[in-house]
C-alpha cells in the first residue's frame, strides 16, 4: 500500500487504485426483485378469494355499489342493461320496447322465463336437489329506472321466480 | 488504526451472501398462481322476495308489530311516513338526495319505534336503481331489514 486511508482527506486528489477484484464473478443484484415480489405477494394473497367466481359481468355493465356482505348464489341471471335485457346470455327483450309498452308483464322476457322453469321442473323429477328455487339474480345497469325494474320484476313474480338477487358490486370495507 | 483497518479489510473481503434461490423459486411459483385465483372485482347480492301467494294469506293475519315506515322517493326527494311522527319533506341538496338526513330521520323512527323493521319503499318510475340500491342500505344500516317496494 503506497498510501494511507487515514489520510484521506489530506489528500483529496489522490486517485485510489481500483479494486482488484475480477470481473469475471459478479453476482445478480436480486434484492430489489425480492422486494417487488414480496409486495406483490401481499397484494395477490389478499384479493385471493376461495369461492371462485359464480357469476362474471361484462364490462360495460356498471353494477351498484352497496355494502351488502351476502357472496352470490348459483341462478339464472338476468342482465339488464341500458339498451337490452338478456337471460342467460340470449338477448331478450330492448330496453326502450319495454320502457314504452303499458302493461307491467314483459311478454318474451315472460315465455323465456317460463321456459327455464319448465326446464328445471323436468330436472327437479330426476333429481330432488335440483328442485325449482324460484331465484333469480338480477344484474342492473345503475342507471337503469325503477319503471323497467319494476317491470322485470313483476314478469319474474308471474313466472314464480319470487327470489331476487339483486348483483351489487362490493364497496370498499372503510 | 491497526483495528479499523483490519475491520474494513474485513467487510471488503467477506461479503456475506444470502441463497435467495428457493424465495425466488417459491414467489416464481406463488404469483402465477395466486394471480390465477385472484378476484379484483368482488360481487355481493342483495337478497330482495316478493310476496308469494302463501305469504301474502299470512299478511292479512293481525300483525304483531303494526308500525310500518313508508318512503317514498321522487325526484325532488325523500318523504317519510310512519306511525306518530311528523318528519317533513327532505329536499334534494342541489343534484344529489341528502341520505345524511335521511338516516337522521330514519334513527330518530328507530328511537320511537325500536321494534320496528318493516319499511316499504315507493320510489317514481324515474328513480335510477342506483339510488333505490342506496337507500336501501342505509335502511339496512340503521336497523330497518324487512324492505319491501311498492311499485
Amino acid at each position: 500500500m503506497y498510501f494511507n486511508f487515514e489520510e484521506e482527506n489530506d489528500h483529496l486528489f489522490i486517485v485510489k487504485p481500483r479494486r482488484s477484484k475480477s470481473i469475471s464473478s459478479f453476482t445478480l443484484r436480486l434484492t430489489s426483485m425480492i422486494d417487488m415480489f414480496t409486495i406483490l405477494l401481499v397484494f395477490l394473497l389478499k384479493s385471493f378469494s376461495v369461492e371462485g367466481e359464480i357469476m362474471s359481468v361484462a364490462r360495460d355493465l356498471h353494477l351498484p355499489e352497496s355494502t351488502a356482505q351476502t357472496p352470490p348464489k348459483a341462478a339464472p341471471i338476468l342482465v339488464v342493461t341500458n339498451e337490452w335485457i338478456i337471460l342467460d346470455g340470449t338477448p331478450v327483450e330492448k330496453v326502450a320496447t319495454v320502457l314504452n309498452q303499458q302493461g307491467n308483464i314483459i311478454n318474451p322476457l315472460k315465455t323465456q322465463l317460463q321456459q327455464i322453469r319448465t326446464f328445471t321442473e323436468d330436472l327437479a323429477r330426476l333429481n330432488v336437489n335440483m328442485r325449482f328455487k324460484g331465484n333469480i339474480a338480477i344484474q342492473g345497469d345503475k342507471d337503469i329506472p325503477f319503471g323497467l325494474l319494476k317491470k322485470i320484476m313483476f314478469t319474474c313474480g308471474q313466472v314464480g321466480f319470487n327470489d331476487m338477487l339483486l348483483v351489487v358490486n362490493q364497496a370498499e370495507q372503510s | 488504526m491497526n483495528l479499523k483497518k483490519a475491520l474494513h479489510r474485513e467487510n471488503r473481503y467477506e461479503e456475506a451472501e444470502l441463497n435467495i434461490t428457493p424465495v425466488m423459486n417459491i414467489f416464481l411459483i406463488l404469483v402465477p398462481f395466486l394471480l390465477l385465483t385472484a378476484v379484483f372485482v368482488k360481487l355481493s347480492i342483495l337478497e330482495f322476495s316478493l310476496p308469494t301467494s302463501t305469504q301474502a294469506g299470512e299478511a292479512q293475519k293481525p300483525l304483531n308489530n303494526p308500525v310500518v315506515t313508508i318512503l317514498a322517493i321522487s325526484e325532488k326527494g325523500f318523504e317519510l311516513k310512519t306511525k306518530g311522527m311528523k318528519i317533513p319533506f327532505i329536499i334534494k341538496k342541489e343534484a344529489n338526495f341528502d341520505f345524511q338526513t335521511l338516516v337522521e330521520k330514519l334513527q330518530k323512527i328507530k328511537e320511537r319505534h325500536v321494534q320496528t323493521e318493516d319499511i316499504i319503499l315507493a320510489p317514481h318510475l324515474s328513480i335510477k336503481y342506483d339510488t333505490i340500491i342506496k337507500v336501501m342500505d342505509h335502511c339496512r344500516e340503521n336497523g330497518f331489514f324487512n324492505i319491501s317496494i311498492s311499485g
